[in-house]
């Protein structure tokens, strides 16, 4: 590692302690959004309302000096007012396109499974394509651009399940969990006087983390490495309790995930145990279950556990 | 504080140390009431300074030279007059090593000297000293040394004279005490609990001593129920003995000089009680009597004794002619008062007697025996000197003596019961039928049982039945058995031949047991002469010679000496082809030299068969390299991990690192720590960091990472990683 790559680590470091600050005992979730930013993915967080998923990405945003927009959707949400609308300007004579919340740098989309599907898929293209269609025209997005989208497991009436071709998009998808007593005792403390976000400064520039994530992308993965997530991988699709297992682009979502985590780790190469984390966090969502499994009451991260205890660690290389 | 803790756990440990050094001297205590150990404090002080020094930790490179100095000065102040290092010290000390070492490789046990089997006993302590400072210190685990105790102890008392009623009590008390402290340890250590302060001291110190008082107080003064079983020692003796072979008649005796032979055969039990000590110059059979009468299960006197009184007593009769070459000696016979031992025994050749003024000695001049007269009758045989001229034959005088026995020699020594089976002659027939002359055919005979299937033997040794000849029974069926069925077999068998023979019993040469006084090596000494070194031979006429001795029993050598005056035969024997025979002869002595070479110097009736030491020794061979073969399979991590080690030192690189890497999983592997499928090298390390309590599997594991997953090798860190690796392997192997 550099002295360069060092300095930027240190700062990541920094962007980890600063959220920590406003989140209380939630360091997986925060460095797993970080992984997910650092590998320019994106966020699937199911969760209840009310344990913190708006505030760390608030605090993320804040330490990160970045724009932060959020999108709550209803099921009257339409794409445009995602994107964004031509409004005509009478003055000028023209239509003029005002930036949607889609604009941002980080973007919460709350409850993303209550809206219509084809608002949904306005996002979601917006997520793969880094760009935005509007009246026949192509906008590009800015970098640095992160979605953390939530979305409710507990209620059902009147959602619209996002389909797995379009859970797909997400690098991981995460849980953020009740804090335990001591934890939310300390919250209590905490906000008693003002909120900690408000204390927060940033600690890092936009340009700054566009920079490390150009530096995450270098980091080394060995064929020993990428063979360990192949087997992962292939392992779900031919598992028997699975219907459909991950795709492409869940390997390359792993790999990325896994150099990010690398990164944040101090380290410029990834190593087994990397990805032995992640995966779950990343392969879970992409896979669908087939019916008799989910009548055993078999559950996908089960599955993941499964594969993870049987794969072949690569302990050893041929030299010659 | 840690430093506290590190302290008192080191005080426990020497208190189970020291119980440890109290349950040994339990071991010891029964030694003099159950063998004849004698100085036994000496050996509890040797065992106390071994303990002592493996408590201290003292480094080895001082403890060894200082336990070796122990072992001398014990060694040098019990069994050597000599001074300390003086070159007469050395000397004895080597012929010591050297002659028990004879003894060990012929498996004569009893044979060993008291210096010897001392020695070994101390070194045996020592060791015992490294067993328990294990057990105690390193391990913790005292309860098998406990239960060993015990079981030794109840063993002694049921079956011994060693009475252990005080014994047991005590060995309660410290095993209590010891396992108390020691389980107290194991609790602290699986709980990771520091010792400090007084207070968790009494804590657990007030109820260790409650129950040992309480438990000690209430075993001691219980009424104990009588012993629910029969008492097992007459019920095992009794088994034993009936269990035999043969027509139910077998009985066993103890072996030893008894005037009745009529009934010859069974087995006996060797008996080691010393009969009498004998001061030499030459180690050599002492003759009591012949007998000449074979009545087919025995030999009887076919003459009355017939005392002659000495006369100064010088004997006056020999049993062999002037012209056989001798050697004046004077032998020293000292008897033990309990022996009961009769007739006096004598060297061949003895001129002169002499003895206690007013004893007068007897002798009857046809089977040699003879006695002693005086004024008491007890004590009469205690101690006597005898000049003698012992003989050594010339082979040429035997080969070329003649048949022209003399009628009184033909008479009384051709003897044969009417009813001996035809097949005896017919097998003396047999081996000497292409045997020209006397001595050949004697010679023959004589060693016609090293070579064929014949076993000397002293338990499970038949009693002819009533229809069974003696002879006949030993030669053709059982081809087992001691002295007396060799002996008598041959001499009946040369008797079939119309040879003149007589069968001689006496004692054997005994055993060495004090070089002080020798200012000769070799032979000259003071012997011990005890009951199982009671013989019997064969004594064979030859006209212008007289009675030669000879040895047929297996595993005993010639008592007396043969020589060859000059390589030409004499004139007057057979001249028409001298090579074969001479060639015959030379075979006869190089077959006999090989014999002597395997048997040894030392005889005695516990020697093993001749035929089996060389497999014996095979057996030692092969169970050597079995346990080379053993250890090198349990050691082999061990030396591997040694040759490995050169190999990284000298050489690095990443296929030499993964190399290490790999072997040292392989020695974590085989100490119990596996690494699971799906466990990551990071995930291993920490687990084996865990458990050895230390980063340095986690740091390797790090190096190795980063050449596996990296592609990157410091080679500044290549020191570095040898090190972890050496106190990794180190740690596991140990």
């Amino acid at each position: 590692m550099t002295q360069h790559t060092y300095l930027y680590n240190s700062k990541i470091n920094n962007v980890l302690t600063n959220i920590n600050r406003v989140m209380i005992g939630k360091e997986e979730a925060t460095t797993l959004s970080l992984v997910a930013l650092l590998a320019e993915g994106h966020v699937l967080l199911e969760d209840v309302p009310g344990v913190g998923k708006t505030m760390l990405v608030r605090a993320l945003a804040k330490s990160l000096d970045c724009d932060f927009k959020r999108i709550q959707f209803t099921p009257d949400l339409l794409p445009s007012d995602v994107t964004g609308v031509s409004i005509y300007n009478p003055k000028e004579m023209e239509f003029e396109f005002k930036n949607g919340p889609i604009f941002g740098d980080i973007v919460l989309a709350d409850e993303i499974n209550r809206t219509s599907p084809k608002t949904q898929s306005s996002l979601l293209e917006a997520m793969e394509e880094m760009s935005v269609t509007v009246d026949g025209k192509t906008l590009g997005l800015k970098k640095p651009f992160f979605v953390m989208a939530t979305q409710n497991p507990i209620e059902y009436e009147g959602t619209y399940p996002l389909p797995e071709a379009q859970l797909d998009r997400f690098i991981l998808k995460l849980k953020m969990g009740y804090p335990n007593p001591t934890e939310e005792l300390e919250m209590l403390n905490r906000t008693s006087k003002e909120h900690p976000i408000t204390t927060i400064d940033a600690v890092m520039s936009k340009d700054e983390l566009v920079g490390v994530q150009h530096m995450v992308s270098d980091v080394f993965v060995d064929a020993t490495v990428k063979e360990y997530i192949i087997q992962l991988v292939t392992g779900t699709r031919n598992h028997r309790a699975v219907y459909l297992g991950v795709s492409p682009r869940g390997s390359i979502a792993l790999m990325k995930a896994a150099k990010a985590y690398a990164f944040i780790q101090d380290r410029d190469y990834v190593i087994p145990d990397d990805v032995k984390y992640l995966a779950p966090f990343v392969l879970s969502h992409r896979i669908i279950l087939n019916s008799e499994a989910k009548f055993e009451g078999f559950t996908v991260e089960q599955v993941v556990q499964e594969l993870l205890d049987k794969a072949t660690i690569p302990v050893r290389k041929d030299y010659r | 504080m840690n430093r506290l803790s590190h302290n008192m756990s080191l005080i426990y440990q020497s208190i189970i140390y020291v119980c440890g050094f109290f349950l040994f001297w339990e071991w010891l205590r029964p030694l003099d009431t159950i063998t004849d150990t004698g100085s036994v404090p000496v050996f509890v002080i040797f065992t106390g300074f071994c303990f002592f020094l493996s408590l201290l930790k003292v480094k080895w490179w001082i403890s060894s030279p200082l336990k070796i100095a122990g072992i001398i000065f014990i060694i040098d102040s019990l069994f050597i007059p000599e001074g300390l290092f003086s070159p007469g010290w050395f000397q004895v000390l080597v012929m010591h090593i050297q002659f028990n070492f004879e003894v060990m490789l012929n498996q004569d046990w009893s044979q060993m000297t008291p210096l010897f089997r001392s020695m070994l006993f101390l070194v045996l302590l020592w060791l015992m000293s490294y067993l328990l400072y294990y057990w105690c210190v390193v391990a913790n685990r005292i309860f098998l040394f406990v239960l060993l105790t015990f079981i030794y102890i109840t063993v002694l008392d049921t079956f011994t004279s060693y009475g252990a009623n005080i014994a047991i009590v005590r060995t309660f008390i410290v095993s209590l005490l010891a396992m108390g402290i020691a389980s107290f340890m194991k609790e602290m250590d699986k709980e990771s609990i520091k010792f400090v302060g007084i207070k968790k001291i009494s804590a657990w110190l007030i109820p260790i001593v409650a129950v040992i008082s309480f438990s000690t107080v209430v075993g001691f003064a219980a009424p104990k129920l009588t012993p629910q079983w029969p008492d097992p020692v007459p019920f095992i003796k009794s088994t034993a003995e009936n269990a035999g072979f043969g027509e139910g008649a077998n009985t066993v005796q103890k072996v030893g000089y008894g005037e009745d032979d009529s009934q010859l055969g069974g087995s006996f039990v060797q008996d080691y009680s010393p009969v009498f000590r004998a001061t030499v110059e030459k180690k050599h059979y002492w003759r009591i009597e012949s007998k000449d009468f074979y009545t087919g299960k025995g030999w009887e006197r076919s003459t009355e004794l017939n005392y002659d009184e000495l006369y100064n007593g010088e004997v006056n009769s020999r049993t062999f002619s002037d012209t056989v070459k001798t050697d004046d000696y004077r032998a020293y016979i000292d008897l033990e008062p309990d022996a009961n031992l009769p007739k006096v025994v004598y060297p061949y050749g003895i001129n002169a007697i002499q003895g206690n003024e007013n004893v007068q000695y007897l002798m009857d001049r046809t089977t040699g025996s003879m006695e002693a007269e005086g004024p008491e009758v007890q004590g009469v045989l205690d101690e006597y000197a005898i000049d003698y001229s012992y003989p050594s034959f010339s082979l040429e005088q035997l080969i070329a003596s003649s048949n022209d026995d003399p009628l009184e020699i033909q008479s009384l020594y051709l003897q044969l019961p009417t009813n001996l089976p035809e097949r005896v002659r017919g097998l003396a027939e047999e081996v000497t039928n292409t045997k020209k002359n006397r001595y050949e055919k004697v010679k023959a005979i004589e060693s016609y049982f090293s070579m064929n299937g014949y076993q000397y033997q002293t338990t499970d040794v038949a009693i002819p039945g009533k229809d069974d000849d003696y002879v006949d029974q030993f030669l053709f069926e059982t081809k087992i058995g001691y002295c007396d069925n060799f002996s008598t077999s041959m001499v009946v068998m040369l008797r079939t031949l119309d040879i003149p023979a007589r069968w001689v019993k006496g004692f054997s040469g005994g055993q060495k047991i004090d070089v002080k006084n020798t200012t000769i090596p070799g032979e000259a000494g003071l012997y011990q002469i005890s009951n199982s070194n009671a013989h019997s031979w064969v004594e064979v006429y030859f006209p212008e010679v007289g009675w030669v001795p000879f040895e047929p029993t297996k595993g005993f050598n010639s008592p007396v000496d043969f020589y060859e005056e000059s390589s030409a035969l004499p004139e007057g024997t057979e001249t028409e082809t001298p090579t074969p025979e001479e060639q015959e002869q030379q075979t006869e002595q190089r077959q006999r030299q090989a014999q002597e070479r395997l048997q040894e110097e030392e005889e005695s009736k516990s020697g093993m068969e001749s035929s089996n030491n060389m497999t014996w020794q095979w057996y030692v061979i092969g169970g050597l390299v079995l346990i080379v073969l053993v250890y090198l399979y349990l050691a082999r991590y061990r030396i591997a991990s040694y040759f490995l080690l050169r190999k990284y030192e000298k050489r690095s690189g990443v296929k030499v690192y993964q190399q290490a890497y790999h072997f040292l999983l392989k020695v974590l592997e085989h100490k119990g720590y596996k690494r699971e499928t799906g466990q990551t090298l990071r995930e291993y390390a920490k687990y084996i960091d865990t458990n050895f309590q230390s980063a340095d599997m986690s740091r390797l594991t790090y190096h190795y990472e980063r050449i596996l997953y990296r592609n990157e090798m410091d080679s500044n860190q290549w020191e570095n990683m040898t090190e972890l690796w050496k106190n990794l392997i180190k740690r596991s192997l140990s």
